[in-house]
């Protein structure tokens, strides 16, 4: 506290799961809007599962007390609290994205279902980000960026799981998704870029942070799996396959490439959870 | 009315008594403090200066707990005390994680003092009866609301008579404490922030904390 202290509560111990249970609701969600972009069942199937099994069922494992979580739904916190605004989007997603879900299997397709469902899943793929940026203390938290950032990562992740899809199962023609990813991809790489150099600005406890992530601790894990298999790898392959006009690259090809990316979108989170530092509550010099 | 807290930096010998007499009025688990002491050593030896900083919930105006819990459990009164409905708290810890300040704990499962099996002292038995902490919520300061209630009930004032004051005040033995009423221009809070020109931590968060610190 003299120091900029690490946050610990969601990231160190059982907190870990708050990082898993981040990734999975924004991927399953990410994932259901993507799909349902392309009209694409399963990944539609997919990401409403991964949302609700993985995501919810991590989300309540951490909970000191998960048998309480109907009090979130019955207080007045979605007024303020963003994790209860997280649990409404979630939950509507859910809800609305289930039905759809029933509907188009055992009915005709209910189209406004479909964009309410859809509307709740960006919601969804949204609210970690900005649970995150609304905590003052932490400057690299505390950032509008950051839901933007995890916005895209949210959405990238859920092409990359429809096109891992796509070229098991099979179904719609996936270059559409492809171009989507690619896209993506770019825009993905040039958030972290200005997110970073944004946090830097945000004060000492800021700069340690990126540092932190940079050159500090976290390095390995931000250059080897963030930058090498998140951004290096797929970038160089999206040039690479762009340069030598090849229409689209081997299925095995693309599915490594997806699962290197989903792990360096992980990874980012990881870095962002473990290197939030606290502005220190007094300086050297004294009384701030 | 709105309860406060000064603390005179220039008094405070860091005999850590505020933190020993917290544990005890609240029965505190081990491993969890609701009062704290930020040692800071500046310079290079031998010109070493020590400066302690006791810290504890700010009780802030403009909470940012009581707005980023999502069960309602974390509440400020009309009074300005803020505190935790433990019987409401889900433990999500977004109010441990959002508090600029550090102030809160987490209180995951019940630790042994010494570690050794001993099991619960005389002391922590009395403590579970009289009062209980539950696991998986999360826990902090309340400024002694406990005897601040009782003590008006009992027309005691707080800050002035001891059985309306929090324990830490009570105890410290260079007078480094002071509790009061900061929206009543006479209290002796009031009077010594403005005689010192008090300042809270971090006032930029834009929290307007009831806990300030002076240099006498």
């Amino acid at each position: 506290m003299i120091e900029q202290t690490g946050q610990t509560e969601w990231i160190e111990g059982k907190g870990i799961l708050v990082w898993l249970a981040f990734f999975f609701i924004e991927l399953g969600a990410g994932t259901f809007f993507i799909s349902s972009l392309f009209e694409n069942l399963p990944g539609m199937v997919s990401g409403w599962l991964i949302c609700a099994v993985l995501g919810g069922g991590l989300h309540l494992l951490y909970l000191g007390h998960p048998l309480r979580s109907w009090r979130i739904l019955v207080s007045s916190g979605w007024k303020t609290s963003w994790i209860s605004r997280g649990l409404y989007f979630v939950g509507l997603f859910l809800v609305l994205g289930g039905i759809h879900l029933i509907l188009t299997r055992w009915a005709s397709l209910d189209f406004g279902l479909l964009i309410a469902a859809d509307l709740f899943a960006f919601l969804t793929v949204m609210y970690g980000g900005l649970a995150l940026s609304y905590v003052q203390g932490i400057p690299l938290w505390n950032c509008g960026l950051l839901p933007i950032l995890f916005c895209v990562a949210g959405l990238w992740g859920g092409t990359g799981v429809t096109l891992l899809l796509i070229l098991s199962i099979g179904g719609i023609a996936k270059s559409g998704v492809e171009e989507i990813a690619w896209i993506f991809l770019g825009s993905y790489i040039l958030l972290v870029i200005i997110y970073l150099m944004a946090a830097t600005y945000r004060g000492r406890a800021g700069k340690f942070s990126v540092r932190e992530m940079v050159r500090g601790r976290w390095s390995s894990i931000f250059w080897l799996l963030t930058v090498g298999l998140g951004m290096v790898l797929p970038l160089g392959v999206s040039i690479t396959s762009f340069t030598a006009g090849i229409v689209s690259v081997s299925p095995a090809f693309l599915s490594t490439i997806i699962i290197f990316e989903l792990t360096g979108d992980l990874s980012l989170r990881y870095c962002i959870l473990r290197s939030g530092l606290y502005n220190p509550l007094v300086s050297p010099r004294g009384l701030q | 009315m709105r309860w406060g807290m000064v603390i005179d930096l220039a008094k405070c010998t860091g005999c850590y008594a505020c933190v020993t007499a917290c544990q005890q009025e609240h029965f505190i688990p081990a491993g969890i403090f609701w009062n704290r002491l930020m040692i800071l050593e500046t310079g290079v030896y031998p010109l070493l200066t020590r400066q302690v900083y006791p810290v504890l919930c700010n009780h802030c105006k403009e909470t940012i707990c009581v707005k980023v819990c999502p069960a309602g459990a974390t509440q400020q009164r009309e009074d300005g005390i803020v505190w935790i409905d433990q019987n409401k708290c889900v433990g999500c810890r977004y109010c441990i994680v959002a508090c600029p300040y550090q102030a809160r704990s987490y209180h995951p499962k019940e630790k042994e003092y010494l570690g050794i099996n001993q099991g619960r002292t005389e002391f922590g038995r009395l403590g579970k009866e009289l009062y209980d902490h539950q696991t998986g919520v999360a826990e902090k300061c309340n400024y002694c609301m406990e005897r601040v209630d009782h003590g008006l009930v009992n027309g005691l004032k707080p800050g002035v008579d001891r059985h309306a004051t929090p324990a830490c005040v009570n105890t410290c033995p260079t007078s480094a404490r002071h509790f009061g009423d900061l929206d009543d221009l006479h209290s002796e809070v009031s009077i010594l922030i403005r005689k010192h020109s008090g300042a809270p931590f971090h006032p930029e968060f834009g929290t307007d904390p009831s806990t300030y610190y002076i240099r006498s």
